[in-house]
């Protein structure tokens, strides 16, 4: 490690860069192009990424956790890390089933930072997630489960494109007679949700939709919508989404509600 | 306060003849928790492995047009039940809970309404 250049910053992935933050134990939040992992002592406690609704989509569309009822947590609990507590110790969610529901969208985070495993952005030492611990994962776990979902959905159907494009039927393509849950997830095909969209809409887990909607396209029902988003040449008016650091906003926003 | 290592040791503690739990998630394979297993019994294995019959019998159904849900699996060895319970909370989609009994000292149909109270608590 030269002077000046922390372990992480060295590797040229982010998967790398968390293994390496783990051996030092390390806490902080690691941005990557899709998303963040935070660390404490070197584990993962939680991940967000704008391509996979979050917990609080999660518990709120599912009608587990009134929205009122998350604000408050939030409130409450923000600015001391311990919303996930709160939401326990309030009688709003079990601590199992928060535990259940906070793995489903951690790993669904860590999906989308990992599959596109490119150089890390930044860490930033010593940053908490407003959430709290609610339950923490070895990095290489998070790691090889990645790369293991990544497999599965390329077996199904090799498009990652399916993952993050907004999604369009198939015209002409007849439905037949889906599955339950395989109909329900065309049904919100629109040529303008993406896969993030539909999961939050159904209160589903990412990943799991990400099964239908590459099923789906495998059966040729479902196709990434066309042309690609502006990504190749984003012009006037062509919005490129950046992952917004949630987390940070969250933090201005305590800071500043604590003024 | 019941949390994913409390719910699966209640499983152990007041399900009689229950040797080994675990939380899987059958899209993935992936165990969220175990409990219980020995060197002669590895639950990561187990796990995967039950995901697979998940999987072949929600194909199956498919295939035979059943809209049902499975609501459990039971596995008869000689000397040993294997039970697999599928969440069915929203929040619990793809999500089962897997027991392994002694088939000498389990009641089963006691440990399936053991089960169901287990489960609830894990359920959004």
């Amino acid at each position: 490690m030269t002077a000046g250049t922390p372990a992480w910053a060295t590797h040229a992935t982010t998967s790398a860069a968390l293994g390496a933050l783990a051996a030092e134990g390390a806490t902080g939040a690691l941005s990557g192009e899709r998303g963040i992992v935070y660390l404490s002592e070197g584990r993962v406690v939680h991940a967000e990424s704008a391509f996979a609704p979050d917990l609080a989509t999660l518990l709120t569309r599912s009608g587990a956790v009134a929205p009122d009822g998350w604000w408050e947590a939030v409130d409450e609990g923000g600015r001391h890390h311990r919303v996930g507590r709160g939401l326990v110790d309030s009688g709003r969610v079990t601590a199992g089933a928060l535990e259940v529901c906070h793995l489903g969208a951690l790993f669904d985070a860590a999906y989308f930072v990992l599959a596109h495993d490119t150089r890390p952005r930044r860490f930033r030492p010593g940053a908490v997630h407003w959430l709290g611990t609610v339950r923490s994962v070895p990095v290489d776990v998070v790691v090889r489960e990645s790369r293991r979902r990544r497999a599965l959905l390329e077996r199904i159907w090799p498009d990652p494109g399916i993952d993050t494009a907004p999604l369009v039927r198939v015209a002409d393509a007849g439905s037949g007679d889906l599955p339950l849950r395989r109909g329900r997830t065309l049904a919100l095909v629109d040529g303008v949700r993406t896969a993030a969209d539909i999961a939050a809409a159904l209160a589903c887990r990412t990943y799991h939709t990400l099964v239908e909607l590459r099923r789906l396209a495998a059966d040729g029902l479902v196709t990434a919508a066309q042309p690609a988003p502006a990504r190749d040449r984003p012009g006037p008016g062509a919005a490129v989404w950046d992952d917004p650091d949630t987390a940070l906003l969250r933090r201005l926003r305590d800071a500043l509600e604590a003024l | 306060m019941t949390n994913l290592e409390t719910s699966l040791k209640e499983c152990l503690s007041s399900i009689d003849g229950a040797t080994a739990a675990a939380l899987v998630d059958y899209t993935s394979g992936m165990a969220l928790g175990t409990l219980g297993g020995s060197k002669d019994f590895d639950l990561e294995v187990a796990a995967a492995g039950n995901t697979d019959v998940v999987r072949a019998k929600l194909r199956t159904m498919e295939h035979l047009g059943l809209k049902e849900e499975i609501e459990d699996i039971l596995i008869t060895l000689n000397s040993q039940y294997h039970l697999i319970r599928l969440l069915k909370g929203r929040g619990g989609n793809g999500l089962f809970l897997y027991l392994v009994l002694d088939s000498g000292r389990a009641n089963l149909a006691m440990a399936r309404h053991q089960l169901r109270r287990i489960e609830s608590e894990l359920e959004v």
